[in-house]
């Protein structure tokens, strides 16, 4: 069964590492240092941290078996990919957010930074990872790999 | 089985998808369509015109290289359906070739409006809802230097801005007093206004076009004010209609707004499906059914016509208008009636750098939201109008700018995070 990041706002301690290990993990050199001197642009991270004291928590694309996002794509960008995971061709999106405007958790971030065309970003599970960055790097278990238990 | 398709865009896409992603390849699918082109995507057809995307782009396409092949498509593609004998269960087309069926898709999409006017058949003047068309306005484009645009919703705006922009001096009339009627207010369509006069649109508003003028070849508009204005194309927006006489012919029910299905996108004949521009949906958010030419609707309609054929029984409940779009620096969605009646409560609020937000509210409903600038999190009131949320007790936080999961109840929230809430 496919999984995905589950989140636990009772145990967010607010540490926003979640969205530094996401930038890293999406940049050029995947060394924490590089990217954040040197990089340019520096990636956009997938996940984002709401807070509203005590409350917080981590947030990005809970991976919809019936993604409304690849739906309203303009042009077949968004898509499913050999795992399951939905995720954006970067090659081919132009950047219309359609998707932005169906997302029904509101997790798809704007790139605007290309040359030509904008580019739609959002979490991409890490396909390079077994377990995704945000996760490893949580320090308290608020972000976990886990089975979806599906509604009725 | 053999399931024929009559289109070759969103909806037969869409059935597509559906069909292979249950049926193990064993129906042959068949796709009719009048244009010769691989699927390509509607909304990329102002970027091809001038110039940023060309056909051979995968961008440009709908679905990538090889989509017809993965999925066993027997494809007819510049070959127009003229008749359907539903008795028979078959489809002729217009080369003589006839194709029997077990099951049909009406997917014939929609047609430019063009209003009955003196000089609709000059050359030089077009419609901007196919491939086929576009291409004859790109071929003529670099001899074009002014240009009349006729109607000001989405599609006219978008063409005015990408022709101001490459150089032409274009002129875009609108019989109304402002922009973009259907998914924008008066403040919202104000600031496109502006984007277009910044780069070196003419706007008129409140006149229309009468006639076209010249002898073989456009050189000017007359307006309904009188004024005339000299140009060398005329580009016809004002909206599309239900491309349905295909249907009729057949004896299928249509109504004003299309060709007429129920939940499970079947028309009046049980062997013949439908969806995307050519029926008309019900729209939740005006509780009226009606024409809504847009993608998504398009797509899930396919989708829902696709899987009914296969007996899945899903449902396509209804939809609303929704759009996403960029005019110069201005990025804004709209979704749902925009332009409410009285009774409906408002809130919206102007930003101090220059962003929008309103949201309509009727019954503890959300039923329209526009949103300028800041859009990120605009899909989550996408997700309350579908669902028709009761926004009772979260709409105080509706304004205010980090707006998220957090400002929802804890249930609520943590539900709908782990999706356990539809
Ligand atoms: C310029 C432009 C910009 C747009 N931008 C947006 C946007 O930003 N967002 C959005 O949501 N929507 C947009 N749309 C609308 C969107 O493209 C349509 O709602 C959607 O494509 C409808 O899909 P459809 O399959 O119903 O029909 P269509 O896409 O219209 O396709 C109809 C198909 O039927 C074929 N056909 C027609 N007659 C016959 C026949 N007799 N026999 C065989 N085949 C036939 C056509 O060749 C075509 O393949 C835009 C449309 C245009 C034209």
């Amino acid at each position: 069964m496919m999984k995905i990041i589950k989140v636990n706002e009772d145990v967010c301690v607010l540490c926003h590492l979640c969205e530094i290990a996401c930038i890293v993990e999406h940049s050029e050199s995947k060394d924490i240092l590089k990217v954040f001197k040197r990089e340019k642009p520096r990636p956009i991270a997938r996940c984002a941290v709401e807070e509203d004291k005590p409350l917080s928590f981590s947030l990005m694309c809970r991976h919809c078996d019936d993604a409304p996002c690849v739906k309203a794509c303009s042009n077949g960008s968004m898509h499913r990919d050999e795992r399951g995971y939905v995720v954006v061709d970067e090659e081919t999106c132009i950047g219309c957010w359609m998707c932005i405007m169906v997302c029904p958790y509101g997790v798809i971030r704007r790139d605007e930074r290309r040359q030509k065309w904008n580019l739609s970003t959002k979490c991409n599970m890490c396909p390079d990872r077994d377990i995704p960055a945000c996760v490893e790097v949580c320090p308290n278990e608020a972000l976990v790999l886990g089975d979806v238990v599906e509604c009725t | 089985m053999h399931i024929v398709i009559l289109g070759n865009s969103t909806v037969a896409v869409a059935a597509v998808e559906a069909i292979r992603s249950i049926d193990n390849m064993e129906n042959k699918i068949t796709v009719v369509s009048n244009e010769p082109f691989f699927t390509y995507s509607h909304p990329l057809l102002p970027n091809y015109l001038v110039g940023e995307v060309e056909e051979d782009e995968e961008k440009f396409s709908y679905r990538r290289k090889g989509f017809y092949e993965q999925n066993k498509l027997n494809t007819i593609l510049g070959d127009a359906a003229v008749f359907i004998d539903k008795n028979a269960k078959t489809v002729e087309l217009k080369s003589g070739k006839e194709i029997a069926y077990d099951r049909l898709i009406v997917a014939t999409g929609g047609i430019p409006i063009v209003p009955p006017m003196e000089g609709v058949n000059l050359e030089n003047v077009f419609t901007f809802t196919n491939l086929t068309e576009v291409k004859k306005f790109k071929t003529a484009l670099p001899n074009i230097k002014k240009c009349v645009v006729v109607g000001g919703g989405l599609i006219g705006t978008r063409l005015t801005e990408k022709l101001s922009i490459y150089g032409v001096e274009t002129y875009l009339i609108e019989l109304l007093e402002r922009l973009v009627v259907l998914a924008l207010d008066d403040y919202g369509a104000g600031l496109i206004r502006k984007e277009l006069e910044k780069a070196g649109g003419h706007i008129i508003t409140g006149d229309s076009v009468k006639s076209i003028l010249g002898e073989k070849k456009v050189c000017g508009v007359k307006l309904a004010s009188g004024k005339e204005i000299s140009c060398d194309a005329v580009a016809i927006a004002i909206g599309v209609r239900p491309n349905m006489d295909i249907a009729k012919n057949a004896g299928l029910e249509v109504g004003r707004g299309g060709v007429i299905t129920d939940e499970y996108m079947r028309t009046s004949d049980p062997n013949i499906f439908s969806g995307g521009d050519i029926v008309e949906t019900y729209d939740l958010t005006s509780n009226q059914r009606r024409s809504i030419p847009i993608l998504p609707i398009a797509y899930a309609q396919g989708e829902v016509a696709g899987l009914n054929i296969l007996n899945r029984e899903v449902k396509f409940k209804g939809g609303f208008p929704m759009n996403s779009m960029k005019i110069g620096g201005i990025e804004f969605i709209s979704m749902g009636t925009v332009n409410p009646e009285k009774d409906a409560e408002i809130i919206e609020r102007k930003y101090d750098n220059g962003d929008y937000k309103k949201f309509i509210i009727k019954n503890n409903c959300l039923s329209g939201a526009i949103f300028i600038g800041d859009i990120e999190k605009a899909g989550m009131f996408n997700w309350m109008i579908k669902e028709r949320f009761n926004v009772k007790r979260i709409k105080d936080y509706f304004l205010k700018e980090d707006f998220g999961w957090k400002y929802f109840d804890r249930d609520t929230r943590n539900l709908r995070i782990s999706r356990q809430l539809k």
